[in-house]
């Protein structure tokens, strides 16, 4: 807001696919500032784009008109996390989560140590040697989480990272992440359909319209932080839910 | 569930483990050697009952010799070392056709499957050439090599390289998008791409593919053999059926088998050291 300096802008960014006489707007345009060390959510109807704004900020794809910005030191501020095929059948976990050290060229030793720090963090220590194959939705998606995280991303990206999986382990894993982002404050653009995990992640709720996808909505969460999971039983939480979800609501049914 | 007895009998069901949940390394056990047992037991029945055949005389030993004899002969004949020479010169064959193609075919599906570019130019004609019977190339590869090892290896070559090639490419580009993605946003160069994704993600599919072509290998071998050449296992059984010497020629067919049988084992065990990941291709209940 007040911010001189944003980590991410996009200036009226669109994103059209398909040539002329089948094109389809998929976003915006839309405008949007993402402060250092923010985390802010995008909620919205399935197929308005979001995902297409996280390709654009993760550089898989260029927009059509508009630019987005990341102020950033290094050439790959990004990393990246996908609701599936992210890690690598082939690898064991343990080199699922060094593999972004692994491309950065890191020393093997040194990837090794932080590889196994994070896997530590994630309770995953004991599965180190293990294949992907061999774990649960919910060890999979940590997997996944430590990779992004043991490269030190400027910019993480999180694409409905938590939405394969059941509603149970979505509630601990989201529980998880709060606690680790807040220890980090990593500049965060989380993706998801899910206004409760908007709600309790983020620092800033952003709704998305039907394609082509607009913002027409941002909210605050009015939990400061450090914030847990308690927050969900509060009456502000189920309020700030439904009031979203009114405006969603009218996206959400095919016009 | 009875239903018969007058007063409905209250029964409890009740759903207990079975032997394989009470003894489940002991199951295991017994049900590997049983198809153990199986899979020797079926082929050596087949071999008693030819045998059977032969010594009653049902079959004309003369012209299907009993495997007592095939086997005595083809003992003999390697006890006086005339039967490795025509072994060596096949193995030799194979094992160099099949480098060459292995690696043409692997670069080239790599390329074509990865570039688009590459594979509008090269499909069509590739296509074109896969259905042109590999053994109808023998006279072309005799003009361009002469005689000697050059045509055979190349036909080898010739033949496995499609195998190799088809399977690669159609498994780079079935590699998920989402897999090549979460590397390059990590700002991976061609060569990590390669090394990290696209090899890992292809080998299973390519492996399987030159399982097929070291088959292959050996089948087109042998026929170029009885064709062009002056030793060789193809020439071995196709000259001995000439001179009617029908027991050698058996055993160049048992060779052959064998051949077959141990190459292509042997890439089915590189296979599995190279991709620890994939599940078994045993193909039997593994749960």
């Amino acid at each position: 807001m007040g911010e001189p300096y944003p980590k991410l802008r996009a200036t009226h960014l669109t994103r059209a696919f398909g040539r002329t006489p089948h094109t389809v707007h998929a976003l915006g345009p839309l405008d949007l500032t993402v402060a250092p060390g923010e985390f802010v959510c995008v909620v919205g109807p399935s197929g308005c784009g979001k995902s297409t704004l996280l390709r654009i900020a993760a550089g898989l794809l260029r927009p059509s008109t508009g630019t987005l910005e990341i102020r950033t030191t290094s050439a790959r501020p990004a990393a990246m996390i996908f609701q599936d095929y992210g890690i690598y059948d082939w690898k064991t976990v343990r080199a699922n989560v060094r593999f972004g050290l692994d491309i950065q060229r890191v020393p093997r030793r040194e990837a090794n140590a932080r590889a196994d720090d994070w896997l530590a963090r994630m309770g995953l220590s004991d599965f180190a040697d293990a294949y992907p194959a061999t774990l649960s939705g919910g060890m999979r998606q940590r997997v996944a989480i430590a990779r992004a995280l043991a490269v030190e991303p400027e910019l993480l990206l999180m694409d409905e990272p938590f939405a394969a999986l059941d509603a149970q382990l979505r509630t601990i894993l989201q529980d998880e992440l709060l606690d680790i982002t807040q220890s980090l404050r990593t500049t965060t653009l989380f993706i998801t359909h899910s206004l409760e995990e908007a709600i309790v992640l983020g620092d800033r709720v952003l709704v998305m319209s039907a394609r082509p996808g607009r913002i027409i909505a941002e909210h605050r969460p009015p939990f400061p932080r450090p914030r847990t999971g308690d927050i969900r039983a509060t009456p502000e939480f189920t309020a700030l839910k439904s009031e979203l979800w009114d405006l969603l609501r009218k996206e959400a049914v095919p016009a | 569930m009875t239903t018969l007895t007058k007063p409905p009998a209250e029964s409890v069901l009740v759903r207990r483990p079975g032997p394989r949940e009470l003894h489940p390394a002991r199951t295991h056990r017994r049900r590997r050697a049983l198809e153990l047992s199986l899979a020797l037991a079926v082929p050596l029945v087949l071999v008693l009952l030819w045998q059977l055949a032969a010594t009653r005389a049902w079959i004309d030993d003369r012209v299907y010799p009993a495997p007592s004899t095939i086997l005595a002969d083809g003992w003999d004949r390697a006890a006086a070392g005339d039967l490795w020479p025509d072994v060596w010169a096949t193995l030799k064959r194979v094992l160099a056709g099949y480098a060459a193609g292995t690696a043409a075919g692997y670069a080239l599906g790599l390329l074509m499957g990865s570039l688009s570019l590459v594979r509008a130019a090269l499909e069509p004609l590739l296509d074109a050439l896969y259905v042109v019977p590999k053994l109808a190339l023998l006279p072309i590869f005799l003009n361009m090599f002469g005689l000697g090892e050059g045509p055979q290896v190349a036909l080898v070559a010739a033949t496995v390289f499609f195998f190799v090639w088809i399977s690669t490419m159609s498994a780079v580009m079935s590699i998920p998008a989402g897999h090549r993605d979460a590397g390059q946003v990590f700002g991976a160069s061609r060569w990590q791409m390669f090394r990290h994704v696209l090899l890992p993600a292809s080998l299973p599919a390519v492996l399987v593919g030159a399982r097929i072509a070291a088959g292959v290998a050996v089948l087109v071998i042998v026929a170029s053999e009885q064709i062009a050449a002056t030793d060789g296992l193809g020439h071995l059984i196709f000259d001995s059926r000439a001179l009617f010497q029908n027991d050698v020629m058996f055993v160049g067919i048992v060779c052959v088998a064998v051949l077959g049988v141990l190459f292509s084992e042997l890439i089915r065990f590189a296979g599995r050291l190279l991709t620890p990941w994939a599940p078994r291709d045993r193909g039997r209940g593994q749960s």
